[in-house]
C-alpha cells in the first residue's frame, strides 16, 4: 500500500522511444518538469502505472541542446513542454500545440534561470557555512588522528610556522609578506585613484593625513618588533608636508573611505 | 456555408471567476476549434523556495489557490516530509484526511453552484453556497479560517479537533446530507437541468486516456483513476475505498460524478472521526533537506491528481518545488471537449472541467 | 453610514488572485451576507457597473486587462480592492511576474485588507465605497453645472 516513487536516468535520444515505448505498455502521462543546475537543467519526465510512480531524470540540459517533444505520444504534455521553454529556456523541438514563447507573457525572460544578487549571497553563505562545518569536522578527526589540521585563525598559523623547520618557516613567512605587500600595493593604487578624483587642495589634505597615518603605523610596527616591508611602499608615494596638515585632515582618510562605499 | 469567425472568450467572463482566455473558431454557432491562452495569474510563486525556508514556504503553497488551499499544504508537507524522512504521528494522519475532505465537500458543492449558474438556475446557485457556508462555519470554528486555515506545518499539523468538536462536525454533516439529497435531486433528476447537460462535450474513454486527463473529469468517461486508491497517510486506514465512476462521459456525468463523491466524502469523514486513535499531532523536525536529494508525491484534490516535486541542497531553502495541478493536464481534454460544440454550451463545457487556472499557473 | 441614492451594480475581476478573495466575494453576494438585499448586483458589463471590486496582486499579462476594464466602466465609479494581494501584493510581493498591488495599474479608492477577505469587510468596504461613489456623483454634477 503507499505511493512508491523511483526516479531513474534517461538520455535526451534514448526519449521518443521511451515515449512510444510507455504509450504503448499503457502507462499514463503525468508530468514533465525542469531544475535549473550548475550544469543546465535536469528534465524529470513522470509517468505512472499500478500504483508505481517513475521519475526519469535527464541531466544537463543546456539551451544549445534540442529536446524532442512528446506531444506527439501524450498531447497533454504540450502545456509542460511550452512553460520549460518559457522559464526556462530549454529549446523543446516540434510541440504540437506551440506558443512560441508566449506561453505567458513575463516581465523577465527565463526567470528560473536568473538568481538574484540577495538569493546568490544567501546560498554562497549556506554553502560557506556548509563548507566550515564540514572542514571542522575534517579537522576534529584530523586532530584527533593526530596530522595537522587545516588552516585557521593567525595563532594557529604561527603554531604552524613554529612547527615546521626553520628554512621552510622563512619561505613560508617571506612568501606572506610578499602577498601582504602586494595586496597594500594594490589598495594604495586604489586610493591614488580615488585622491587623484578628488579636487587638488582636498587632494593634498588626503595625503598628508594618509602620510601621517602611515608614519603612525610605521612607528608602532617597529614597537611591535614586525619586519619592514609592506608600509614602506606607502611612504616612499607619499608628497611631503606631514606636519602642518596633520590635524585638520584627519577626516579625510574616512571621507576617501566613505565615498568609496 | 458559414464562414469561420474567432470569438475571444474571456479573461473577463460572469461565468469565469478566473481570467481564462479563449479564442473559439466558430463556423455559424458551431465551435470547430478553441484555442486555450493562460497566462493571467502567473505570479512565479515556485521562485519563492529561494527566499523562503522549507518551513515558511508552506504559507506559499496555501496561497496557491484558495479552494484547493487544504489540498495544496498537506501535499507541500507530504513531499518535504519524504524528503527528509520525517514520519508523522497518525492522529495528524486521520486529522489531515478530515480536513481534506471536508475541502473536498465544500469545494464540489462550490463548483455545483458554479455549474448550476452556468447553465441559469441562479436559485439553484444560492442554495449551493448557502449550504457551503455551514462547511466553512466548520472550518472555521477547527482552524480559524474560513477559506486559507494555515493548519499543516511539515511535521504534522498544528491544532488538535477534540471531541466535543468531533461531535459538532458529525452533527453538521448529518443535517447537510438531508439538505444536499435534495440539491442532488435537482441537479441529476430535473428534466430541465438534464436539458442542458446530457450529451453535451462529449469525451470517450479512449480519448480520455490518451489526453491523460485526470479527476473527476476523467472518472465521468470510466477512467478507474483515483490517488485515495493508493491509501497514502491517512487514507490507508479506510476499510474500503472504490472511486466513484460513470461511462456516459459528458456534462451529465461529471456533474453525477461530484455530486456523488460528496456524499462519499461525508462518509470517509465519519469513518475517520470514529476511528481517530489518540497522540501527538506533531513531531519536530530538525534539520535540512540533503543536497541532491530528490522526492515526489501524488495527492488526489478536488479536481484530481496533483503532482509534487521537492529537491533539496543542503541548505534551509529547497533547490526546487514544483507542483503540476490537475487543471493543467485537463487543458488538451478540454480543448478536445469543445471543438464541435455550440457556442451557448462553452461556458458549460469549460466550468465541468473545474478550471482553477491559479492552481495551473502558479 | 452614508445612504446611497441608487442601489450600486459591482463588476469583479480576478486579477491573479488565488481565488480565495473571489470566493469570498461571491459568497458576499450569495445567502449568509447577502449584499442584495442593498440592492447590489453582479453583472458582466463594465459599462452596467459603479464598483469595481478587484482581487489579486496583477501579473504582466493582466494588467492590460484591468485597466481595459476600467476604461470602460462610466464615470462616476469607485475601485475596491479586496484582499492583501490588491492591496500590496502580500506574500507574493517579490515574485518576479507580479507588479505589486492593483493601484499601480489603476487608482484605487478602499482597501480591504485581509487573506482571505471576510465577507464582513467587503460588505463594509463596498458601503464605504458607496459613500465615495455619492461624493463623486455631485462633484459630477457639480461640475456640469458649473461648466
Amino acid at each position: 500500500m503507499g505511493l512508491q516513487t523511483e526516479f531513474l536516468p534517461l538520455s535526451v535520444d534514448a526519449l521518443p522511444a521511451f515515449a512510444a515505448d510507455r504509450k504503448r505498455e499503457g502507462w499514463r502521462f503525468v508530468q514533465l518538469l525542469a531544475v535549473r543546475t550548475d550544469a543546465g537543467c535536469d528534465l524529470v519526465y513522470s509517468f505512472m502505472k499500478d500504483g508505481l510512480l517513475e521519475n526519469h531524470v535527464v541531466e544537463g540540459v543546456t539551451k544549445e541542446t534540442p529536446v524532442p517533444s512528446i506531444t506527439d505520444q501524450f498531447l497533454a504534455a504540450f502545456v509542460f513542454e511550452n512553460e520549460a521553454h518559457d522559464l526556462f529556456g530549454i529549446d523543446i523541438r516540434d510541440i504540437a500545440i506551440d506558443f512560441g514563447g508566449k506561453f505567458y507573457q513575463l516581465a523577465q525572460s527565463e526567470p528560473m534561470t536568473i538568481i538574484s544578487p540577495a538569493q546568490k549571497a544567501a546560498r554562497d553563505k549556506a554553502a560557506k557555512a556548509a563548507a566550515a562545518k564540514a572542514a571542522k569536522e575534517r579537522s576534529a578527526q584530523g586532530e584527533a588522528a593526530g596530522a595537522g589540521g587545516t588552516a585557521g585563525g593567525a595563532e594557529d598559523l604561527e603554531a604552524k610556522l613554529s612547527g615546521m623547520d626553520p628554512e621552510k618557516a622563512a619561505k613560508v613567512r617571506a612568501a606572506m609578506e610578499a602577498k601582504a605587500k602586494k595586496e597594500a600595493a594594490a589598495k594604495q593604487a586604489a586610493v591614488d585613484e580615488k585622491v587623484a578624483a578628488l579636487d587638488p587642495e582636498k587632494a593634498a589634505k588626503v595625503k598628508a593625513a594618509l602620510a601621517a597615518k602611515a608614519a603612525r603605523e610605521k612607528a608602532k610596527r617597529e614597537q611591535d618588533g614586525a619586519p619592514e616591508g609592506a608600509d614602506g611602499a606607502e611612504a616612499a608615494a607619499q608628497p611631503a608636508d606631514a606636519d602642518g596638515a596633520a590635524s585638520p585632515a584627519q577626516g579625510a582618510p574616512a571621507a576617501v573611505e566613505g565615498e568609496g562605499e | 456555408m458559414g464562414k469561420a469567425t474567432v470569438i475571444p472568450f474571456g479573461p473577463q467572463h460572469p461565468v469565469l471567476p478566473e481570467p481564462l482566455h479563449l479564442d473559439l473558431v466558430v463556423e455559424d454557432e458551431t465551435v470547430i476549434e478553441a484555442v486555450p491562452q493562460i497566462g493571467f495569474v502567473h505570479r512565479g510563486l515556485e521562485k519563492l523556495v529561494e527566499t523562503r525556508d522549507y518551513n515558511q514556504f508552506i504559507y506559499v503553497a496555501e496561497r496557491i489557490c484558495g479552494i484547493c488551499a487544504f489540498g495544496h499544504s498537506m501535499g507541500y508537507a507530504e513531499t518535504v516530509e519524504r524528503l527528509m524522512g520525517v514520519e508523522i504521528p497518525r492522529r495528524a494522519e486521520y486529522l489531515r484526511v478530515i480536513w481534506h475532505e471536508l475541502s473536498r465537500v465544500h469545494s464540489h458543492i462550490l463548483w455545483m453552484g458554479l455549474a448550476a449558474d452556468a447553465f441559469g438556475y441562479e436559485s439553484l446557485f444560492m442554495h449551493c453556497w448557502r449550504l457551503r457556508e455551514r462547511v466553512l462555519d466548520i472550518f472555521e470554528k477547527t482552524t480559524g479560517g474560513r477559506v486559507i486555515f494555515s493548519v499543516v506545518k511539515v511535521g504534522g499539523v498544528v491544532r488538535d479537533i477534540d471531541a466535543a468538536q468531533m461531535a459538532e462536525i458529525k452533527r453538521v454533516l448529518e443535517g447537510i446530507k438531508e439538505d444536499y439529497r435534495q440539491i442532488c435531486d435537482a441537479f441529476l433528476k430535473d428534466s430541465s437541468v438534464k436539458n442542458r447537460t446530457v450529451g453535451v462535450g462529449h469525451i470517450s474513454h479512449e480519448d480520455a486516456l490518451a489526453k491523460s486527463m485526470v479527476g473527476p473529469f476523467a472518472r465521468a468517461s470510466n477512467v478507474n483513476w483515483d490517488v485515495r486508491m493508493l491509501g497514502n497517510g491517512g487514507y490507508g486506514e479506510l476499510s474500503d475505498f472504490q472511486p466513484v465512476l460513470d461511462t456516459q462521459g459528458d456534462c451529465y456525468a461529471r456533474v453525477k460524478v461530484r455530486a456523488l463523491e460528496v456524499l462519499q466524502s461525508i462518509e470517509i469523514i465519519e469513518e475517520m472521526m470514529a476511528k481517530i486513535p489518540a497522540g501527538d499531532i506533531a513531531v519536530p523536525v530538525k534539520g535540512s533537506p540533503a543536497a541532491g536529494a530528490q522526492a515526489a508525491n501524488v495527492v488526489e484534490q478536488p479536481r484530481g491528481e496533483c503532482y509534487y516535486y521537492a529537491r533539496g541542497n543542503g541548505t534551509k531553502y529547497l533547490e526546487r518545488m514544483r507542483m503540476r495541478t490537475p487543471t493543467s493536464q485537463n487543458l488538451a481534454g478540454m480543448a478536445t471537449a469543445l471543438a464541435g460544440c455550440d457556442l451557448a454550451d462553452v461556458n458549460m463545457i469549460v466550468l465541468t472541467i473545474d478550471p482553477c487556472i491559479s492552481c495551473t499557473e502558479r | 453610514m452614508t445612504y446611497a441614492t441608487k442601489s450600486p451594480w459591482v463588476i469583479h475581476y480576478d486579477g491573479s488572485s488565488c481565488n480565495g478573495c473571489d470566493i469570498e466575494v461571491l459568497a458576499a453576494l450569495c445567502p449568509g451576507y447577502d449584499v442584495e438585499r442593498f440592492g447590489i448586483i453582479n453583472t458582466g458589463n463594465p459599462k452596467h457597473a459603479d464598483v469595481f471590486l478587484v482581487t489579486g496582486s496583477v501579473n504582466e499579462q493582466n494588467i492590460g486587462v484591468v485597466q481595459e476594464i476600467y476604461n470602460q466602466m462610466v464615470e462616476p465609479k469607485v475601485v475596491v480592492a479586496c484582499g492583501i494581494c490588491a492591496c500590496s501584493a502580500g506574500i507574493f510581493h517579490d515574485c518576479y511576474n507580479v507588479i505589486g498591488g492593483v493601484d499601480k495599474a489603476i487608482p484605487v479608492d478602499v482597501y480591504a485588507p485581509g487573506c482571505a477577505v471576510r465577507p464582513e469587510a467587503i460588505i463594509d468596504a463596498v458601503v464605504q465605497a458607496i459613500g465615495i461613489l455619492d461624493e463623486k456623483s455631485r462633484a459630477l454634477a457639480a461640475q456640469k453645472k458649473g461648466a
